[in-house]
């Protein structure tokens, strides 16, 4: 019975139905079944496979983005109700946004998905969000990582900003700060003392692994 | 093994470039020039046919002058549609009003050996690889000789039949074969693919093209092994290549009715021989550099280039476009993508029910086989481009718009999930390398020319009909060669 159910609920990941997924997590903790247990055995394996499925060409962009709404949505459900210290494993805990004044969300959100494809827990914070905002979100969420995106060349000066704020908080040396966008260059993110800068949503997961010291 | 289907370029839309009044000015021109000063015939065989039919013959000068009834005459025989037979039945072409066929390119001389990357002569081999390769390419309906079998003497026309049959199952159009007694051995190899005379007429898996020296000159070796192909019913292209300035006059418009004459009074000869013979008009006019007399296929200023398709259909004559033909002699510069960047969308615009040629370099001269596959690109993009577009309440998406809200993005929806697949269609330019990167169109293009030759072997005639074509070119080897 609750192989069946993992096997279910893996299912909906991988083939991406978020409202499934909901249904089928909500199942398993009317059967009994443990939030971390469902989480490990089901919704991992099954994001990993989206993962393993799109780096092999299989799947596109939008298997992958569904994939992970669906696995998002199962947690939505599933976190709340872990028990007492349970809590369930990530790469990495990170938190992203697009800088004050910027609209653009596209591409930080794709970053944030593939990078919850392949383990990392992602908080994502929304566009035109001011440094205090992002500096107050490290904090609550213990980040180790913290992704800034800008696509306009008068809005990447944030990026700088945020850098300097973390600094002045002591923050600089706990998270490691990810900038991105299109304006932006790696040079730029050394110069303005950021730690790691991808150009796209697929080198970005290199670039957060590299970060956290795990293997890629 | 898979084998991708053809896919020509199927419109609805016109263009036009001549006006009605336009096309009977030029016509006017064609039926002065024909009647007054004549095209000349340098073959008693086409001086005794037009003499039998009433046209006026000079037999020292060779020129022929046409009174204007008997032009209407005869062309009022010229077929406007037929069949193109292939040797596999699912390529068979048949012309109609709206598709273009298109073929590689020909027929070259030079060769960039693909292993090596050395410039040298083409050999009967090269010709094999080439039509291996438009049999696999969609953009190809048919193939042309695309370089010469230069390794195989006087003959070469009919081992290039022999070699493309090897590796090719769709039409097949020659572009060297000249003269009665080539002509008759090419017929006779047809034949014996495929089956009997009637099969041959009726599906002809083989054509001619055959050129005209401009100004008003008839080649008799084209014009004996045209009217050889006439007797069967066989399809032969009349081409005429005026270059404006040197061998035409240098207007537009003049250099046209030259090439018109040309062709027309070709097409009234095989019409007074054997009514009926199907004849495609061709024109491909050029200019000569007013500094260095070099030929120049693309001026800046090309409005003309595809008005001979409209001259054709006003005749009641099929027409085959002259494209592509770079004369850049890179395989991949600016300039050979540039040139011919427009051909294939115009000329299917402008209805030429054939077209030539993908994939040749330095003016139809040589051949870099990844050139066949950027060619095919820019094909593609032409074809893409005249696709109808779908427009319906699913195309449309107004409930997925509303559920995305402003600000949002499509990613999530599943109706991106059903249609992103499909709608970027990835070219050249687009193939992604294991980083997710764009490649190099060049060395894609040349890897997939390598996947081609490695994995698409089409299926050669039968074990009995490639013997009795092994006789038959032996036998044309020991005659003609000696």
């Amino acid at each position: 019975m609750s192989e069946e159910l993992y096997k279910r609920l893996m299912e909906t990941v991988v083939i991406g139905e978020p409202e499934d997924a909901e249904q089928i997590a909500k199942e398993a903790l009317e059967a009994k079944l443990d939030p971390l247990t469902c989480i490990n055995k089901a919704l991992m394996p099954g994001i990993q496979k989206v993962g393993e499925l799109f780096s092999t060409g299989e799947y596109y962009l939008p298997e992958l983005i569904i994939g992970a709404d669906a696995m998002k949505a199962a947690l939505e459900i599933l976190e709340p109700a872990l028990i007492g210290g349970q809590k369930r494993d990530v790469v990495g805990m990170v938190i992203l946004g697009t800088v004050e004044g910027d609209l653009h969300e596209i591409g930080k959100t794709l970053v944030g998905t593939m990078l919850t494809a392949n383990g990392f827990k992602v908080v994502d914070i929304g566009s035109n969000q001011s440094v205090e905002a992002f500096v107050k979100a490290i904090e609550e969420h213990g980040a180790d990582i913290v992704g800034a995106s800008a696509l306009l060349t008068t809005t990447m000066l944030q990026q700088k900003k945020l850098v300097e704020a973390l600094e002045s908080a002591g923050l600089k040396k706990k998270v490691k700060i990810m900038v991105g966008g299109a304006p932006v260059t790696d040079r730029y993110a050394q110069e303005i003392g950021a730690d790691g800068y991808a150009e796209d949503a697929i080198s970005a997961v290199d670039i957060a692994f590299r970060l956290m010291d795990a293997p890629v | 093994m898979d084998r991708p289907p053809i896919e020509p370029i199927r419109t609805t839309r016109k263009l036009s470039f001549l006006d009605d009044q336009q096309l009977k000015a030029l016509q006017e021109a064609t039926f002065q020039i024909l009647e007054n000063t004549g095209v000349q015939f340098p073959s008693d065989k086409a001086l005794d046919i037009f003499s039998e039919h009433g046209a006026i013959v000079d037999s020292e000068t060779k020129i022929v002058k046409i009174p204007r009834d008997l032009v209407i005459k005869a062309m009022q025989n010229v077929p406007r549609y037929f069949t193109l037979g292939a040797r596999n039945p699912d390529f068979d072409l048949k012309l109609q009003e709206g598709v273009s066929y298109f073929t590689n390119d020909g027929c070259g001389h030079n060769v960039v050996d693909f292993k090596t990357r050395e410039k040298r002569a083409s050999t009967k081999k090269d010709v094999g690889m080439a039509a291996r390769i438009n049999d696999y390419l969609s953009s190809m309906a048919f193939s042309w000789t695309m370089v010469s079998a230069q390794d195989c003497g006087l003959t070469s026309p009919l081992h290039e039949i022999d070699v493309t049959w090897r590796n090719n199952t769709k039409h097949y159009q020659s572009v060297t074969m000249m003269g009665e007694e080539i002509c008759r051995y090419g017929l006779e190899m047809a034949t014996v693919l495929r089956g009997s005379e009637e099969e041959l007429r009726s599906r002809p898996p083989i054509s001619l093209i055959v050129c005209t020296i401009a100004p008003l000159v008839q080649d008799k070796e084209a014009i004996e092994g045209a009217l050889v192909f006439g007797e069967k019913g066989i399809p032969i292209v009349v081409m005429s290549m005026p270059t404006m300035g040197t061998t035409a006059p240098a207007t537009y418009a003049g250099a046209l009715a030259v090439g018109d004459a040309e062709v027309i009074s070709a097409t009234v000869l095989l019409q007074l021989a054997n009514p009926g013979t199907p004849v495609f008009h061709s024109i491909f006019h050029a200019w000569a550099d007013p500094r260095t007399a070099a030929y120049v296929g693309y001026s800046l200023d090309s409005r003309g280039r595809y008005a001979p398709v409209e001259m054709a259909h006003h005749w009641g004559m099929p027409s085959l476009g002259g494209a592509f033909g770079t004369e850049a002699s890179e395989p991949d510069s600016w300039r050979s993508a540039a040139e011919i960047a427009t051909d294939p969308l115009l000329v299917a615009l402008a209805g030429a029910e054939i077209v030539t040629g993908i994939g040749l370099r330095d003016t139809y001269t040589t051949l870099y086989p990844e050139s066949f596959i950027l060619d095919d690109d820019i094909y593609h993009s032409a074809r893409f481009s005249l696709l109808d577009m779908d427009v319906n309440p699913d195309t449309l998406a107004v409930d997925v718009i509303a559920a995305v809200k402003p600000g949002g993005h499509f990613l999530s929806q599943k109706h991106t999930r059903k249609n992103m697949r499909t709608s970027m269609v990835r070219g050249v330019n687009h193939q992604l390398n294991k980083s997710g990167k764009y490649r190099d169109p060049s060395e894609y293009a040349r890897e997939r020319v390598q996947w081609i030759l490695d994995n698409h072997h089409p299926e050669p005639p039968d074990e009995d009909v490639q013997k009795e074509i092994d006789r038959i070119l032996k036998a044309a080897d020991k005659e003609l060669k000696n």
